[in-house]
């Protein structure tokens, strides 16, 4: 693809774009959007966005069973693991969840401070998931929408 | 089989029974069957390590008895009557260098046997030289892993002494303030910096003990000298003044296997030594194949590994011939082929799309083992690596190390979210040359691919211009293409990439300058380290100054104070002495990554060089910092680190 031709798709992508909210972040999720041969067979985006929420309900699973053994290093792999993809997609919301359960499962909070307090750790990470997994739901709903009205 | 009647025509004794013949049929339909190397010349090459020599006819005629493409291999203790000497044939030491046959003793007819024998002769050669290699890889490995635990012990000494003087700071400060001012600033001064730490100046800390001597003794102790690896340095250089080269010396070998285990001590972060991943992996069948058309190919151009120094000079793969020209794609000749080791699919398949839209090859691996098996396999087929860092099995920076063994030149991208100082500083020590932060956006895989295959491009002078139209100073940079504008400048969600790849690529600059701190003076000494403290201040300010300086302005919320007083003091120092950032922006991007990797791997000269270089920078790479910095000011962008 033309370089020049970028900028303008861009526009265009903007404007045909849902309004996803804050779940996701227009810019990265266009870029992937345009990586479609069509708007109309989005045979790129669409099965890798429904591999993404497989993959979300996978983590979360194993996630649960970690808290439920207060795995914390697993916790954090998991995390980090969850973290990429969605970031990569641009779903900002879970990432951030995301984020916040791969620190506190390194005992840190958000801004790198040292928490010694398990309990604490484990609790963050259980509210985090919790909030994480709603958004996930949200978004697919949203996604499916997206992907089947076109 | 030998015995065997109706193997007869494959293979069989000679009338005389004390050699045997290979007719051709075994060398058109048995061999590329049953051996690995499919090629009669390596079948060869394997007798002859046992010591099976080829029986030569120099009879008048020109004619062989046995028919065309039959050749006949004599062993003295091989013979048709004598099985109890078959213990006898076993495989040759390595092999010492055959004189070259000398060519005018033979009639024209023989010629072809003549350049068979010289291919032999050759072999060996390239077989002797292949255990050269592989000696000195070790060595290197072992250097490599020494100049890492130095460099790890200078760190903390570094660290240290940062400490002890922020200690002897902070009583000064105590001091000045409990003589010129009431309890209350106390108060306010230690809320102020409650966050930054454990430095805090709490009103009634005169009589806790110092924790900053604490920690200086703790780390100081938690390091001791590694007189091993030292020893076995110095044994290492011995051996080469004596030998001129290990190989030559039976001796070396056997210094080589002591040397195995102990270079894992020396390093936390040792590959090496696990021997399921050897980057060579030992035998001859498994080695390369001097044969395979890739090393044929390569023959004009030495291998970088065998002499380092080698890596100063113009990578050694050499762009394909214009000519091809594909429409609309970057590429002059040939797709570039990249190899993406990502653990995540989703991240996979998107890196994937993302290449290949961009018009190059994409293999892609799970993990950074396969990786490295992809490039053992053949170092030269791709042009650049993305490498993503916590991966299961093996992680990227260890993954980055063995591939370096195999090839020096291959540019090798880590693609990480860990953007820390220290992280990056570690993706450098190990090998890779840039870093491209998660999540990774099209645009900022382009400015990597442009930057790192300059001499691929179609349009050299275009890199980094075509990219970035909104970016004012990727313009002059030469093709530099040091930063991206991050497609177009998503002014939500708080995660601004082009903030994230710009603030990295100061921090990848000063980590790369970092390195060449420690290789000129050791330890910061104090009055270096004293001389950007700017009086008045206080240890924590500075530090956390450094850490905005260091992130190029990173949110102020985003508050490593705390952490880069615990771990990043020593690395900031050595950043802050020199000029921060922008300093690698003059020479081109190929100059400029092999600098990098000069300064990892060599201790000599390019960081010598180089320095001067940095000094004169100064200047200019302060000036066009600020404006930078403005735009990389992004609303809560630090969100995502870490």
């Amino acid at each position: 693809m033309l370089k020049s031709d970028e900028d303008s798709d861009d526009e265009v992508y903007f404007a045909n774009m849902p309004d996803f909210g804050d779940h996701v972040d227009n810019a990265i999720f266009s870029q992937i959007l345009e990586m479609d041969e069509s708007d109309h067979e989005r045979d790129f985006s669409e099965p890798l966005v429904i591999n993404f929420f497989e993959q979300a309900q996978d983590t979360f699973e194993k996630m649960d069973q970690a808290l439920a053994s207060r795995d914390l290093n697993e916790l954090s792999t998991l995390g980090h693991f969850l973290k990429g993809s969605s970031a990569t997609l641009g779903f900002n919301k879970i990432r951030d969840s995301c984020q916040v359960v791969q620190q506190y499962g390194h005992k840190l909070t958000v801004d790198g401070v040292s928490e010694p307090d398990e309990n604490v750790c484990l609790k963050k990470i259980a509210e985090a998931l919790q909030a994480a997994k709603v958004d996930t739901a949200e978004l697919e709903k949203q996604m499916k929408k997206f992907f089947g009205a076109e | 089989m030998l015995e065997d009647p109706s193997y007869n025509s494959v293979v069989r004794w000679s009338p005389e029974g004390d050699s045997f013949v290979v007719l051709e049929k075994f060398t058109k339909t048995i061999l590329p069957k049953h051996f690995k190397h499919s090629n009669f010349a390596s079948f060869v090459r394997q007798l002859n390590k046992y010591d099976f020599h080829k029986v030569r006819h120099n009879e008048e005629s020109g004619e062989a008895p046995y028919g065309r493409d039959a050749w006949e291999f004599k062993h003295p203790e091989f013979r048709a009557d004598r099985k109890d000497q078959l213990d006898n044939i076993r495989r040759k030491a390595p092999a010492p260098r055959k004189p070259p046959p000398t060519e005018d003793a033979f009639p024209a007819s023989q010629q072809i046997v003549v350049l068979s024998e010289s291919l032999n002769a050759t072999n060996v050669q390239i077989q002797t030289l292949q255990e050269q290699y592989l000696e000195l890889d070790r060595t290197n490995r072992l250097l490599v892993a020494e100049v890492l635990s130095l460099q790890k012990m200078l760190r903390a000494q570094s660290q240290a002494s940062n400490e002890l003087i922020s200690h002897l700071n902070n009583m000064e400060d105590r001091r000045r303030n409990s003589r010129h001012s009431a309890q209350s600033s106390h108060s306010s001064h230690s809320g102020t910096n409650y966050h930054q730490g454990t430095l805090g100046l709490l009103p009634d800390g005169t009589d806790e003990p110092a924790p900053e001597l604490r920690r200086a003794r703790e780390i100081l102790n938690g390091v001791s000298p590694d007189s091993q690896a030292d020893r076995e340095l110095e044994r290492l250089s011995m051996a080469y003044h004596q030998n001129g080269s290990p190989a030559e010396s039976a001796g070396s070998s056997v210094m080589f296997t002591h040397a195995g285990p102990q270079t894992s001590m020396n390093v936390v972060h040792d590959p090496f030594s696990d021997p399921r991943h050897l980057v060579y992996p030992v035998g001859q069948t498994q080695g390369i194949d001097p044969f395979h058309a890739d090393h044929i190919h390569n023959i004009p151009y030495s291998r970088p590994l065998s002499n380092p120094n080698v890596m100063t000079e113009a990578p050694s793969q050499i762009s394909p011939p214009p000519g091809k020209e594909q429409n609309g794609s970057l590429w002059r000749g040939k797709k570039p082929q990249i190899l993406l080791v990502e653990d995540d699919k989703t991240c996979a398949r998107i890196g994937s799309k993302f290449l290949t839209n961009m018009d190059c090859s994409v293999e892609t691996a799970r993990d950074g083992l396969e990786a490295v098996e992809k490039i053992n396999t053949d170092a030269d087929r791709f042009d650049l690596v993305f490498m993503d860092i916590i991966m299961p099995n093996l992680d990227g920076v260890s993954a980055t190390a063995m591939i370096r063994m195999v090839t020096p030149q291959i540019p090798i991208i880590a693609m990480t979210s860990n953007i820390r100082q220290e992280d990056i500083q570690t993706y450098f020590q190990f090998g890779m040359n840039d870093v491209l932060a998660k999540p990774f956006t099209r645009d900022g895989m382009v400015r990597i691919l442009k930057k790192h295959l300059t001499r691929m491009l179609k349009d050299p002078q275009s890199a980094g211009v075509l990219n970035d139209p909104n970016d004012p100073t990727s313009a002059g940079n030469g093709g530099g293409g040091q930063q991206t504008a991050g497609g177009p400048g998503p002014p939500t969600g708080g995660y601004a990439n082009a903030n994230m790849a710009a603030s990295m690529q100061a921090a990848i600059n000063q980590a790369a300058q970092v390195q060449v701190k420690y290789e000129q003076t050791p330890i910061p000494s104090p009055s270096t380290t004293a001389s950007w403290h700017s009086p008045g201040t206080t240890m924590q300010q500075v530090q956390h100054q450094q850490v905005q300086q260091q992130q190029q302005h990173a949110s102020p919320r985003l508050d490593q104070g705390g952490y880069m007083n615990a771990v990043g003091s020593g690395q900031g120092v050595g950043g802050m002495v020199l000029t921060p950032g922008g300093s690698q922006r003059g020479p081109g991007p190929g100059q400029q990554q092999q600098q990098q990797y000069a300064g990892y791997m060599q201790a000599g000269p390019g960081p010598v060089t180089r320095l001067p270089e940095m000094g004169g920078m100064g200047g200019g790479a302060g000036d066009d910092r600020p404006e930078k910095r403005q735009r990389l000011y992004g609303p809560g962008q630090g969100g995502y680190v870490g």
